[in-house]
């Protein structure tokens, strides 16, 4: 008896994939270059962002309370060094001053002074540097005070 | 002993349903990650690093302001892009007009450019970006005509750092 040869094998595949994979490939490269991702960057919100004597103001409501104000003086002295006074505070690095002004913010709020209801008014020179006052800006809202803003300068 | 074959078209035809899986799975990732073709008008510059800080998502009601130092001792260099295109907002200019109050009031307000205005826009904010080296003589006059405009959100644009860096 004559055996008969095996059937070639027959397997469907469905629909060739490969130009699929080469755009899907094209895209996937394209958004990996163009994209941008802003994971290098944040912002510091100031709700207040600057306090000036005169004109401009809005005219405050009836029976409204100020703000305490809570004045920190800034002085650059050096490209990287800078001191920053407060009361009772005097600190020239993040953490140092974070420290003091979580201190100070304790103090006052024990004397019966509502976090909410204190302005933080960062005092620079006009030569003081940006990094240095953005940098006394963190640790005022690292020590929890929540309405900080810059004055004039001195 | 007789070995196993795989069948003829595994062989010349790899299987490649996974690897169009995970390959359409990081294009998503990718589509909704990514910003492609947002510009928000920040120039490239040495932005001050800060451990704080918090991500702004949405632009769309924002102007961001790149400032630089200025023409004069006191006047900084402020640019910025408004309406598609970036301009030069001076803070005296030739008429001595306050050009960057000017822009400031009009995206505020709109076209009265005063409040009370039926286009008030209370929720626009301003982003200011300045190296690091910038002196406050030239932030200033920013955060004055960002007062006089009545802009109520003013946020610092930094770089994200872990622990601080002393400059």
């Amino acid at each position: 008896m004559r055996m008969k040869p095996p059937k070639a094998g027959h397997y469907d595949a469905g629909p060739n994939m490969i130009p699929l994979v080469d755009v899907v490939m094209v895209i996937l490269i394209f958004l990996m270059l163009t994209g941008k991702f802003g994971g290098q960057e944040h912002f510091l919100v100031s709700k207040t962002p600057i306090t000036q004597k005169g004109a401009g103001g809005a005219v405050p409501p009836p029976g409204y309370v100020p703000d305490e104000p809570l004045e920190i003086r800034v002085d650059s002295l050096a490209p990287d060094r800078y001191i920053a006074r407060a009361d009772g505070v005097s600190g020239n690095e993040y953490e140092q001053l974070t420290g003091q002004l979580r201190a100070l913010r304790l103090r006052l709020n024990a004397a019966n002074k509502p976090t909410e209801k204190i302005q933080v008014v960062i005092s620079p020179t006009r030569g003081a540097r940006y990094s240095h006052l953005l940098d006394v800006y963190q640790a005022a809202l690292a020590a929890g005070f929540e309405k900080i803003g810059f004055s004039q300068a001195r | 002993m007789k070995r196993r074959q795989m069948p003829d078209s595994q062989t010349s035809h790899p299987n490649v349903t996974p690897l169009i899986d995970v390959v359409m799975c990081l294009i998503i990732f990718f589509m909704l990650v990514a910003k492609i073709g947002v510009s928000t008008g920040a120039e490239a510059m040495t932005i001050p690093a800060t451990v704080m800080g918090l991500d702004i998502k949405d632009f769309g009601n924002t102007v961001t302001l790149n400032v630089f130092p200025g023409v004069t001792e006191d006047e900084p260099r402020v640019t910025a892009l408004v309406g598609g295109t970036m301009n030069e907002l001076r803070i005296r200019d030739a008429q001595g007009r306050n050009e960057l109050a000017d822009t400031l009031k009009f995206l505020r307000f709109g076209a009265a450019m005063k409040p009370g205005a039926a286009t008030d826009n209370p929720n626009f904010a301003v982003i200011i970006r300045g190296e690091e080296s910038l002196q406050y003589r030239y932030i200033e006059p920013v955060l004055m005509a960002a007062a006089e405009a009545q802009v109520k959100n003013v946020s610092f644009n930094t770089r994200k750092v872990s622990v601080t860096v002393r400059q």
